[in-house]
């Protein structure tokens, strides 16, 4: 009798115990952060590591205001309110140095997993790395088509691809054409038929090219000049010089803040006067690159998240003001991206419940979140489990915005998809 | 046709004034390496310090950035006085291989100083009498401002070297702790004071390009390497200590990095397009100068050691 009365307090014991240690995790979720945070693209990695950052203070703390899951509780609700904790890691550009970063932040740091890296030529030997060690590993920001094109089992991306935004600049050139777009009258093909671009020669700079080339072919223009250059390039004269040479209609670049600056300085001082000018994102969407005012007017760039975009989403617009009070300015493709991918690692480890990587894979291939959860304009985030693009986001979205000056202040407006546009279309370029 | 005569046109002028940037960036290289032997491999970073002087000081002082130039040229000269009793003249002492590792470790000294002083994004002068102006002086033919100033001065700065050196007392002292170091002190010559001279010299002739040049390229700390390469190639390629020699390779590898459009429009006349400019222009450069190196190790203007 006396035994069953202590088999029965232990079993009691246990009982009560049960959910405590169930929910027992770990007190921190420690996240390495891969970005280039010093060299020519700093300015990137500014924002990138600032947007991840505010993702994960709004994760750590409870924010009612912002209407987001991540901001009701105090950390990881699944997990016993683990809080994030972030290692970032500066890969200044290099493959090399952010495969030994990865490897370090693995093996020594023991993250349970990584977010990264900005390059897709680094995020490119970053993955490789985890998927070498079977540490998951999700991407905001890289957009290299090929990267998820090597049926990794450890990497996602939320991001669209350069696939997706080149077409997007393609179907843009021809609504143009068709008069879709908002405040101009359709423009005679002719006019806009012949195409130049010059982008730099790393793992993103080299696919755009590949994937401006092939688009142009399939819509139809003339692509005249197609150029690859160093982002880290002493003069860009010689290639301005054979972009002009073409009369090109519009003139397409992938660059990133350094290069595209002294693109732009040298596209002035040459006199160059395309109908259009478009960059895709990168250097084009930087405080550095908005600090040259009025020259830039008119010039377009794709991006993910543009300030007017608040207007039409008020979850953007809160989080925006939150990033703009902290840092004096608005969010740009970069912070609203990086932001978005830590958000999304939040969203995969609640579903998990776990720190172990099988459960995280498992909660990566069946996650669903909602688009009125993000900051960018997507329909949401879900990954492909199958085809020819495992890991990819198939929900995501670009959008192509114009500089234009308004209230003495240049800023972005949507343009293009042409139902979302946001002002007026300035057409033709007026020249620097 | 018509379009092709203007294309080698643009890029013979384009090539000149690149030409003549480069070699003022060479300049204070080839003054440091003729006195002294040695290779400074922080030259860009003289630069990059210049490129910061004229950045801070303009605004500071609201004055345009041309204006800053005496003070660049100044900060550059007070930094290679700086580095050479700092460093150099303890370095001169042991073999060539410290020197090299010395001027090695002065570059990363500097990059990092200017990464933990101004940080590391690139910065732009976006107001000032030179940037964003240009002349055009034919069909297509557009002078860039920041490079046409940065030209005559290179050819002033060029001249008054040259002068320097060949018709003054200090120059011929400079020229004969040059040729022997040792047979000038028992000369009575401060071999010393001579060094030192070369790197204030050397200091401010870059100091005083990099304060030209940011009114047209962004500086950031990584900025000086992208110059440097073309620096070595430049004193190597004209001569190892050659003034002469220096302003010549300058020349030449501006115009041979501006070929390549004229390339392109000759390949676009036969309706062939797909030329990596890029690539194209610097592999043409380090040929030519691969080929100078064997059939001229001294290079076009050195002389035999």
């Amino acid at each position: 009798m006396r035994k069953i009365a202590i088999l029965a307090a232990i079993a009691i014991m246990v009982a009560l115990l049960a959910p405590a240690l169930a929910v027992a995790g770990p007190k921190e979720i420690k996240i390495g952060v891969i970005y280039p945070l010093t060299g020519s693209v700093a300015a990137a990695g500014r924002e990138l590591r600032n947007g991840a950052e505010l993702a994960a203070e709004i994760a750590n703390n409870v924010m009612p205001k912002i209407d987001m899951t991540m901001a009701k509780n105090a950390g990881i609700k699944s997990l016993g309110g683990a809080k994030i904790v972030l290692i970032f890691k500066d890969h200044q550009g290099n493959p090399q140095l952010g495969a030994d970063l990865a490897k370090k932040l693995i093996k020594d740091d023991k993250v349970v997993g990584i977010l990264g890296c900005y390059h897709s030529s680094v995020t490119k030997t970053v993955s490789a790395v985890c998927e070498r060690y079977g540490v998951p590993m999700i991407n905001g920001s890289s957009t290299s088509p090929t990267l998820t094109k090597r049926g990794f089992k450890w990497f996602w991306r939320t991001t669209p691809h350069d696939k997706w935004f080149t077409k997007d600049l393609f179907e843009f050139l021809v609504g143009l054409s068709k008069g879709k777009v908002k405040g101009v009258k359709a423009v005679p093909m002719a006019e806009l038929k012949t195409l130049a671009s010059a982008c730099e020669k790393t793992e993103w700079g080299s696919n755009v090219s590949l994937e401006i080339a092939n688009f142009a072919k399939e819509y139809g223009f003339d692509l005249k000049a197609n150029i690859l250059y160093a982002a880290k390039s002493p003069d860009l004269s010689s290639e301005v010089q054979s972009m002009i040479a073409t009369k090109p209609g519009a003139m397409l670049f992938a660059s990133y803040t350094s290069d595209a600056l002294l693109m732009i300085k040298t596209l002035k001082s040459m006199k160059a006067k395309p109908k259009v000018i478009w960059g895709q994102d990168a250097g084009f969407d930087k405080p550095e690159f908005r600090a040259l005012g009025g020259e830039i007017e008119g010039i377009l760039t794709r991006s993910v998240f543009l300030p007017s975009v608040v207007k039409m989403k008020p979850l953007a617009g809160e989080v925006n003001s939150m990033y703009a009070k902290k840092h004096g300015h608005d969010m740009d493709g970069a912070s609203a991206r990086s932001f978005t991918g830590l958000q999304t690692w939040v969203y995969v480890l609640e579903k998990a419940g776990s720190t172990e990587p099988k459960a995280i894979q498992q909660a990566a291939n069946t996650i669903s979140i909602p688009g009125k959860q993000l900051v960018v304009p997507w329909v949401g985030i879900k990954f492909s489990t199958k085809g020819d693009e495992i890991g990819q986001n198939v929900l995501g979205n670009g959008l192509i915005g114009q500089y234009q000056m308004k209230d003495g202040k240049i800023g972005l407006q949507v343009v293009f998809p042409f139902d979302m546009a946001t002002a007026p279309m300035i057409f033709p370029f007026k020249g620097f | 046709m018509e379009d092709l005569a203007i294309q080698a046109t643009k890029s013979l002028v384009s090539g000149l004034l690149m030409g003549l940037v480069f070699a003022l960036v060479a300049l204070g290289l080839t003054v440091i390496f003729g006195v002294m032997d040695i290779v400074n491999f922080a030259h860009g970073e003289f630069l990059m310090v210049g490129m910061y002087t004229t950045l801070l000081t303009s605004p500071l002082l609201g004055i345009d950035p041309v204006l800053t130039l005496p003070i660049a040229g100044l900060v550059g000269a007070l930094l290679g006085v700086m580095c050479y009793f700092g460093l150099i003249r303890f370095l001169i002492k042991g073999p060539m291989i410290a020197q090299l590792f010395g001027t090695f470790g002065l570059m990363i000294f500097l990059r990092n100083l200017a990464l933990l002083f101004m940080g590391s994004e690139p910065r732009v002068i976006h107001q000032g009498w030179l940037v964003g102006k240009s002349f055009i002086v034919g069909p297509g033919v557009v002078l860039e401002s920041t490079k046409l100033a940065v030209a005559v001065l290179s050819l002033v700065s060029f001249a008054v070297v040259w002068w320097l050196i060949n018709r003054t007392k200090v120059g011929r002292a400079l020229t004969a702790t040059s040729l022997d170091a040792e047979g000038a002190r028992y000369m009575g010559i401060s071999t010393e004071k001579m060094n030192a001279l070369a790197w204030a010299v050397g200091g401010a002739s870059v100091g005083i390009a990099g304060g030209l040049l940011v009114n047209f390229w962004p500086v950031e700390p990584g900025v000086g390497l992208l110059f440097t390469m073309i620096a070595f190639a430049t004193v190597a390629l004209g001569g190892f200590g050659s003034v002469r020699g220096a302003l010549v390779a300058g020349i030449l590898i501006g115009i041979i990095v501006n070929i390549p459009p004229v390339w392109d429009s000759m390949m676009r006349l036969v309706d062939v397009t797909g030329l990596d400019i890029h690539s194209f222009k610097y592999t043409m450069v380090y040929a030519i100068y691969f080929l100078i190196m064997v059939l001229r190790p001294q290079g076009l203007f050195g002389w035999k050691q």
